[in-house]
């Protein structure tokens, strides 16, 4: 079975002064700053509250 | 049969006052709790369980790759998927872990005595870094070849090569499979188990909020981020909510 992308060749790198990284490596930190912001930005959906156990405090 | 307590005893006997003080630190309804502070209802604070949740993955997969061995992960279809599994579960681990560290690190989740569930959290990520180096050079393949031969460098670098080397299997994989596992167990253990005593951590109080109760009047601010509660101290729960 084929693989989905190519990784028969050495990494692909980016340059910027001193600095260097692999594409990929890049590519999981951007991801990783993306679900970062969603975790903040989109709200957690909510339930009603039913009975008296959804108000009482456990602890 | 029943067992006879001499009340004379307790103050003595150090399995009671092991008990006593772990009973007190942690009473049941606080170790398992049936619900989650309000402000819990949060995307930011699912990515504390998803990093067990990878973690028990982790381990199950490795210890079905431990007794098969590398003939098995290699050389059949069953062991490449388990490979993979492990691989990819390590993947998820750090990457919800990080955004996890992220999000606790901007609410400085240290307020409230909570330094030590900082600590333990802090001390397993910079503990699972190793261990999941180690995973790489125990794969026993070209890739393990060279991120060994490359990584040894800088162990020599820091002058821990000669107790840490990098192209010795043998002694790899006892780090990966024994040792590093047991110490992120014991301290994700030791980690939730602070989580539960102290509480987790509230967000910020809203600049206008706390406006309005330095001057007395609630008004009409909606109090939408929960005060600092004290260490172990109840608050308001949504059942269901993450923890």
């Amino acid at each position: 079975m084929a693989a989905i992308f190519n990784l028969n060749h050495p990494a692909h790198t980016v340059h910027w002064h001193f600095f260097t990284m692999s594409v990929s490596n890049l590519v999981v930190i951007i991801l990783t700053l993306i679900v970062f912001a969603l975790a903040i930005a989109i709200p957690f959906p909510r339930h009603k509250a039913t009975g008296s156990s959804a108000t009482e405090s456990s602890s | 049969m029943s067992a006879v307590k001499d009340p004379n005893l307790n103050d003595k006997n150090w399995t009671v006052k092991v008990r006593n003080r772990a009973v007190g630190a942690l009473p049941p309804d606080k170790l398992l709790p049936d619900g989650v502070p309000a402000y819990v209802s949060s995307w930011i604070y699912v990515f504390g369980v998803l990093t067990l949740a990878a973690l028990v993955v982790i381990i199950g997969s490795g210890t079905i790759l431990a007794l098969k061995g590398p003939g098995w992960w290699h050389f059949t279809g069953i062991g490449h998927f388990f490979n993979s599994i492990h691989l990819w579960s390590v993947e998820l681990f750090f990457f919800v872990m990080v955004v996890h560290l992220w999000g606790k690190y901007w609410m400085a989740a240290w307020r409230g005595g909570r330094a030590g569930t900082w600590i333990t959290g802090a001390v397993t990520f910079l503990v699972a870094v190793p261990c999941a180096l180690t995973g790489y050079v125990s794969q026993q393949n070209f890739d393990a070849q060279w991120i060994s031969t490359q990584a040894k460098d800088a162990m020599n670098s820091i002058g821990i090569g000669s107790f840490f080397n990098l192209t010795n299997f043998g002694q790899m994989y006892s780090w990966h499979i024994y040792l590093l596992p047991m110490a992120v167990v014991g301290l994700v253990g030791a980690h939730v188990l602070l989580v539960r005593k102290h509480g987790v951590v509230p967000p910020f109080e809203l600049p206008s909020a706390r406006a309005a109760d330095a001057a007395g009047d609630g008004g009409d601010v909606v109090h939408n981020e929960a005060p600092l509660p004290e260490a172990g101290a109840s608050a308001t729960t949504t059942e269901g909510a993450p923890s």
